[in-house]
């Protein structure tokens, strides 16, 4: 019984260490990768914040994609 | 049992934490080869003031103020000053592709391996260091926007006075 508990107490304390930086974490010298156009999630992300806008003024349920709100979505 | 609990508790929080360079620390040593295979040490520029620029051509930032270095190279390095550029890529290809097109006249010293940029907690790109005349690190700089260039002259000027 008291195994057990030990046990649950020591996995609980390696789930507390899980809030620490992770070690293979990419470091910002490291980014050669992920600096690459190539990965950018947008291509486009100017035209794609005018589109977010006229959808966002045009469709309740469109949203939350970071477009600025207001306005008739016209330009 | 409690106690060793809560002291296994302590090492598991305490673990993650690591060393890093600060302002008024000693800068840490370090040897990289240069361009043309020459080594360089960081100590042979003791009772000079010294800009460290880690940098690589894969970063818009980095690229935009390395003509600014240069020229801020150009106007001190003869009044006790020096500038080191340490390029982080593991294949220093792209880069010295780039510094053809865009030449630099301070020496670019090649951290293949990562050595140096862990050494120093390089925690953004690009990253500078400046270290005084006595080889204590006075002025850690993270990223690069217009305008920039004036902390660095301003930290550099007052640091030759001393």
């Amino acid at each position: 019984m008291r195994v057990l508990r030990v046990l649950v107490a020591l996995s609980v304390l390696q789930l507390l260490g899980a809030c620490a930086p992770l070690e293979p974490w990419v470091k910002p010298y490291e980014r050669e990768h992920l600096a690459d156009p190539i990965m950018a999630l947008d291509r486009n992300p100017i035209s794609s914040d005018y589109l977010d806008h006229v959808f966002g003024t045009r469709e309740g349920a469109h949203g939350a994609t970071g477009g600025a709100g207001g306005g008739c979505g016209c330009n | 049992m409690k106690l060793r609990i809560a002291g296994l508790a302590a090492l598991l929080i305490a673990l993650p934490v690591l060393a890093n360079v600060d302002t008024n620390s000693v800068a840490p040593d370090f040897t990289l080869n240069a361009q043309g295979g020459k080594s360089v040490e960081l100590t042979q520029f003791k009772g000079q003031v010294v800009m460290l620029n880690f940098w690589a051509s894969w970063c818009g930032p980095c690229r935009q103020e390395m003509p600014l270095l240069d020229s801020i190279y150009k106007k001190y390095s003869k009044l006790g000053f020096t500038m080191i550029g340490v390029n982080v890529e593991p294949d220093s290809k792209a880069a010295n592709d780039w510094l053809k097109q865009t030449p630099v006249s301070f020496p670019i010293l090649y951290d293949t391996d990562s050595k140096v940029s862990k050494l120093y907690g390089v925690s953004g790109m690009p990253s500078t260091v400046i270290v005084d005349r006595k080889g204590t690190v006075r002025m850690i700089h993270h990223g690069y926007k217009p305008g920039d260039e004036e902390e660095y002259l301003s930290s550099i000027r007052s640091l030759m006075r001393e």
